[in-house]
């Protein structure tokens, strides 16, 4: 271990030798204050519940459970007597519905006339669906055009299914409560206790809500402002929202693209310098093996890039964190997700140091395989979602099947470990409702094969590595 | 138990031959001299020794393992020729890498760096960047990383390069210093005065084969040339000495010198009281022997420069010789 960790020491001290991770470093921090100079204020809570309870109208059949949606807008959801209470605030809701006899004839009704049979409504008949599985869908897309084609891109919509006015009318208080308390955990990732008010007359219904977990919840309308306050980045939009928007496109995506880059150039000198000339006699004379030299030498830089990732990383959620008071550390899986990414370009690095001995050579390479994996990676999702519109009996081409398809499974799959850290950062950030309207559930990547095939690389990469660094004469 | 040992020891590069079945052996206690011209072998057979390079065929030993023996190499101190130290090292923070490589532990490092760095004279230098050293610091420290583990073995190529006349003397002492203390150390050097005044044995390799091995005065050893002066004024009979039958001859640049050269089974004084009979009075006699130099250059005198010319038309491969 002393080995190793004087190899570490020297990867860090050769690192930190060069201005380009100062810059990096340098850039990082203006990151973090950028992050540190933002403002999340909470609308009031009276305001912000007549913002959220509308979304009720939003269900998710099989009680919460359904990949689908179902929309019921004829229920109007208002609060009042909003207060705080404890960790959160007590309320009432009203919930306003219209009548509905679930298709069933009544000639009083018809002839305008007063019925003695019971009715049923549209608040009776939402619960019904959320309760009930969730029945035919379709795909809608972004314009909202439906699509039957299940591998189309949209959000699938459960199809509206009749209750019976006996179906309705077996809804329980119960029910009721239960609908409403996972409805506050929908879209606002609240808790919530729910108690009927039985002093109003159908269709209209009356909740004592008690929420508990404060403003600092996922739906909770805030207002974000940058650069203290001189800028304003969103008005009374959802805290996870915006923190999703600037986690997953702002810090993940372009933040996640710069520091790999920035890694690869910074220690793509790491093991080239080591087999200068002068250098790499000194150090095979040492008593360590060549392959183990190698590996800790990668690992180094490896250690070098988790640093660097868990400063910015790190830092940013640190102090976003303590400004919003959204402590969900979903956020920090990019950290290790980054360095495997890195590991894989760092280990095609290595295997070209150790051919070629050149560090632009072993820069070039790797930057451009990370170039070449993110546009195959496009052209990977496209291809997909093509044929997937086009239909389930369309096959594939053969440049389809045989090229693209067979490359995505064969080579290193840093398009899906990214996919791994946007749904980590989605699962933390938004409410489920959000989920369901902005993350395909296709996008979730299976771990096995993608750490799989990606740990295949790095260990042939390695393996060739070693085997060729152990039986040269230097 | 020999410290190095090879036996018909080969490497080839292709179909450059770079030793041809080299034999040698170096025993405990002692500093063994490696002498040949440029691409004679010389560094080959030390990273041979060392693993660097991989050998072709025959054997080769260090400190009674197999050559490149982990191990072994864990009681090696290696200073290559052409050593290039990362620079972004200070000389303490290098010292303190190759100790902990050599797994030296931090207690002993923080002890032994000052000490060994006080031993070669950049002390007041070790917490500067390496890339602010000279050449002969460089050079220094490069001694300093080879000697702090305490290594049963120290293998120094070109230990002199680049160092000034001072600094040349101090590591010459420092190397007797360390076979004193029982170090056995195996030198390639060009400086043949350097390896004369220190070494208890000499190898001279020539164009990849070993042409002589033995001690310092074995190769030195005299040919029976005497240096003869007559008193001022006075002439040396050459013609009666050589009718004695010696090869006699003035020495160019001096008056009253001549040489003198015995033949097999001859002795000086026939010489003597030829010279005593004709009145003469003989002022200075001394025997007359041959440096290492000379042994070096009759030896080399006409041969080609080792591999070198042919690894021009040759792929360039590892090692510096």
């Amino acid at each position: 271990m002393r080995q190793f960790f004087a190899i570490l020491k020297d990867s860090y001290r050769e690192a930190v030798d060069g201005f380009v991770i100062y810059v990096m470093l340098g850039l990082s921090a203006i990151l973090i204050l950028i992050a540190a100079s933002m403002s999340f204020t909470p609308v009031p809570p009276a305001d912000a519940f007549s913002t959220i309870v509308p979304q009720f109208n939003i269900i998710v059949p099989d009680k919460g459970r359904s990949s689908a949606i179902s929309i019921e807008n004829r229920n109007t959801f208002k609060t009042s007597d909003v207060e705080p209470s404890g960790s959160g605030y007590k309320l009432r809701l009203t919930v306003s519905g219209e009548t509905d006899r679930g298709g069933e004839f009544d000639p009083a009704d018809a002839a305008g006339g007063k019925s003695d049979k019971p009715k049923g409504d549209t608040f009776r008949a939402a619960v019904a669906r959320w309760a009930a599985v969730t029945g035919e869908t379709v795909r809608v897309d972004e314009k909202g055009k439906v699509n039957k084609n299940k591998g189309a891109k949209g959000v699938d919509v459960a199809l509206p299914t009749k209750f019976t006015v006996a179906e309705q009318r077996a809804v329980t208080s119960a029910q009721m409560e239960e609908f409403l308390k996972s409805q506050f955990f929908m879209h606002a990732d609240m808790s919530a206790t729910v108690t009927r008010v039985a002093s109003t007359e159908e269709p209209t219904y009356t909740f004592d809500v008690t929420t508990t977990g404060g403003s600092a919840v996922k739906g909770w309308p805030h207002s974000a402002k940058l650069f203290f306050g001189a800028a304003t980045l969103a008005d009374d939009a959802p805290l996870g929202g915006t923190l999703w928007l600037m986690e997953d496109v702002a810090i993940n995506r372009f933040g996640g693209t710069f520091t790999l880059l920035i890694g690869m150039i910074i220690t793509s000198f790491f093991i080239p310098n080591m087999l200068r000339k002068g250098s790499v006699d000194l150090l095979i004379s040492k008593p360590v093996g060549r392959a183990q030299l190698l590996v800790f030498k990668y690992i180094g830089g490896l250690t070098f890039m988790f640093l660097v990732t868990a400063f910015t990383v790190g830092g940013v959620w640190l102090v976003v964190a303590m400004r919003s008071g959204f402590w969900d550390p979903s956020f920090l899986i990019a950290i290790p997700m980054l360095t495997f990414t890195f590991a894989i370009l760092y280990a095609l690095s290595t295997l070209t140091a150790v051919f070629t001995r050149s560090a632009i050579a072993a820069m070039l390479i790797s930057v451009g395989f990370a170039f070449f994996l993110f546009v195959f990676g496009q052209i990977k999702a496209v291809s997909d979602d093509a044929l997937a519109e086009a239909g389930p009996n369309v096959k594939a081409s053969f440049l389809k099947e045989y090229v693209v398809d067979f490359g995505h499974d064969a080579l290193p799959r840093t398009r899906e470990l990214d996919q791994l850290v946007r749904r980590a950062i989605s699962d933390g950030t938004l409410t489920p409702a959000a989920r369901k309207l902005l993350v395909r559930t296709e996008e979730t990547p299976p771990l096995a094969s993608t750490f799989g095939v990606s740990l295949f690389h790095i260990a042939w990469m390695l393996g060739v590595s070693c085997w060729w660094f152990s039986r040269r004469d230097y | 138990m020999a410290v190095i040992e090879t036996r018909d020891l080969w490497k080839t590069y292709g179909r450059i031959e770079a030793l041809k079945g080299v034999s040698l052996r170096v025993e405990k206690g002692q500093i063994y001299g490696l002498l040949g011209q440029n691409g004679a072998g010389k560094t080959t057979l030390i990273k041979i020794l060392l693993g660097i390079v991989r050998l072709t065929h025959g054997e080769a030993s260090l400190l009674g393992a197999p050559a490149g023996d982990v191990g072994a190499r864990r009681k090696v101190g290696y200073l290559p020729e052409d050593h290039a130290f990362p620079n972004y090292h200070t000389g303490y923070s290098l010292m303190d890498y190759y100790g902990s490589l050599y797994g030296v532990s931090a207690a002993e490092r923080k002890k032994r760096i000052p000490d060994t760095l006080e031993q070669v004279g950049i002390a007041g230098r070790m917490h500067y960047k390496i890339k602010t050293y000279s050449k002969g610091m460089k050079q220094r420290l490069g001694i300093a990383q080879a000697l702090m583990h305490e290594p049963d073995l120290i293998i120094l190529d070109e230990p002199t390069d680049g160092v000034d006349p001072m600094g040349r003397r101090e590591i010459r002492e420092l190397m007797t210093v360390l076979k004193e203390r029982g170090h056995t150390i195996f030198l390639n050097s060009h400086l043949l005065g350097e390896v004369e005044l220190i070494c208890d044995r000499v190898a001279i390799l020539q164009q990849g084969k070993l042409v002589r091995e033995g001690t310092i005065a074995e190769l030195t050893k005299t040919k029976g040339t005497f240096i003869l002066g007559l008193l001022s004024g006075q002439v040396f009979p050459l013609e009666a000495v050589a009718k004695l039958g010696f090869a006699v001859l003035a020495l160019p640049g001096t008056t009253g010198h001549f040489e003198v050269t015995l033949n097999e089974g001859q002795t000086i004084e026939p010489v003597m009281k030829l010279l005593s009979a004709s009145g003469l009075t003989v002022t200075h006699i001394v025997e007359k022997k041959q440096s290492l130099e000379d042994v070096f250059i009759t030896l080399v005198e006409g041969a080609e420069p080792g591999v070198d010319r042919k690894r021009r038309r040759a792929r360039p491969v590892g090692g510096g010789e």
